[in-house]
């Protein structure tokens, strides 16, 4: 089950979007980064059960921070949540181990898919 | 705050949707001509008409000659695009738009122009129209214009841009990585959309609450 999730993006308005697209049918318990670094350290300190992940941060960008989390944990599960959707982009977050790629701005029908999806995987993972 | 001015939460808004539709344009571009585009958190700032040719000036004094795409758009959210690139990085994309072999390709001055509307066309186009998209507007827009200048002398048109008032500028910064190619697009909307943009932020905010 989906407990705790953590939502990496530099943008608060872009954090809002998300959380209001997460199905209110159950409690989960948001933590938020401002930027990758941030992100990872926030991974390591709350152990979500899944990341979503914004590619374009200050600091420290989504794709790196999306490895060094992978690297620490293989077995997380980060969503990329982008406006960057060129075929390109997509393809190395996909590469650097992103659970999914999805593009901005988030809906509803869109993030409910992709957390019942995540809950599969992690359902057979456990 | 007056309902001209743009509150702090209002830009944040404006700036993930400038965020997304410049998100777009990349991707529109790099389908169009196979390039990757390396993007930038974008950048919001409200200022006076008046200071807006002064502020440009400054953004740019240290490339000495650049290259000017420029297009107006009209609908509820209304101003001018301009895709600002150092002088000579024409040269650098022009291989990219031209499908002749190497040995037939002939680079000139119109080639150049013409190549920089086109990226210019496509990006503004893209960008500004996914602006009004999810501010659920329609916009038109005024055929591109390619500006090469010594020194850049911007004259905002009078009829969108009053000195008396203000403009919001949205800027993003961007580089093509295979040509090593960096630019500009600002997208600077007149106080003629304030009011309409105002609402136009909160309706879409409306739909995540």
């Amino acid at each position: 089950m989906i407990h705790k999730i953590l939502i990496v993006d530099d943008s608060p308005v872009s954090r809002k979007m998300l959380k209001s697209c997460i199905p209110k049918d159950r409690e989960y318990q948001f933590v938020e980064a401002g930027d990758g670094l941030a992100g990872i350290e926030s991974f390591k300190k709350h152990q979500p059960d899944v990341t979503f992940m914004d590619l374009t941060m200050p600091v420290m960008d989504g794709i790196t921070a999306l490895m060094e989390i992978l690297k620490y944990n293989e077995s997380a599960v980060v969503i990329v949540l982008t406006a960057d959707i060129q075929i390109k982009s997509i393809n190395r977050a996909l590469d650097a181990g992103a659970f999914l790629v999805i593009k901005k701005p988030p809906t509803r029908e869109r993030i409910q898919g992709v957390l019942s999806q995540a809950e599969a995987v992690l359902r057979k993972k456990s | 705050m007056n309902d001209t001015q743009i509150s702090e939460d209002e830009q944040d808004i404006l700036q993930e949707i400038m965020n997304i539709a410049f998100g777009q344009a990349a991707a529109e571009l790099a389908e169009i001509i196979n390039i990757f585009v390396v993007l930038s958190v974008p950048y919001i700032r409200m200022i006076e008409a008046v200071d807006l040719p002064g502020y440009i000036q400054t953004e740019f004094s240290e490339f000495g000659n650049i290259s000017i795409v420029e297009q107006n758009f009209w609908g509820d959210f209304k101003g001018t695009a301009l895709l600002i690139f150092p002088a000579g990085s024409g040269k650098e994309l022009v291989s990219l738009l031209d499908d002749s072999p190497a040995a037939e390709f002939q680079y000139s001055d119109i080639l150049e122009k013409e190549t920089l509307m086109e990226v210019g066309n496509i990006l503004i186009g893209a960008c500004v129209g996914k602006v009004a998209e999810l501010l659920k507007d329609m916009v038109t827009y005024s055929p591109p214009k390619v500006i090469v200048e010594d020194h850049p002398d911007i004259t905002m048109s009078k009829t969108l841009f009053d000195p008396a008032n203000s403009a919001i500028i949205l800027k993003t910064v961007f580089c093509f990585n295979e040509r090593n190619v960096h630019g500009f697009l600002f997208l600077i909307t007149s106080h003629k959309s304030v009011v309409w943009l105002k609402t136009a932020l909160a309706d879409f905010m409306k739909q995540y609450e």
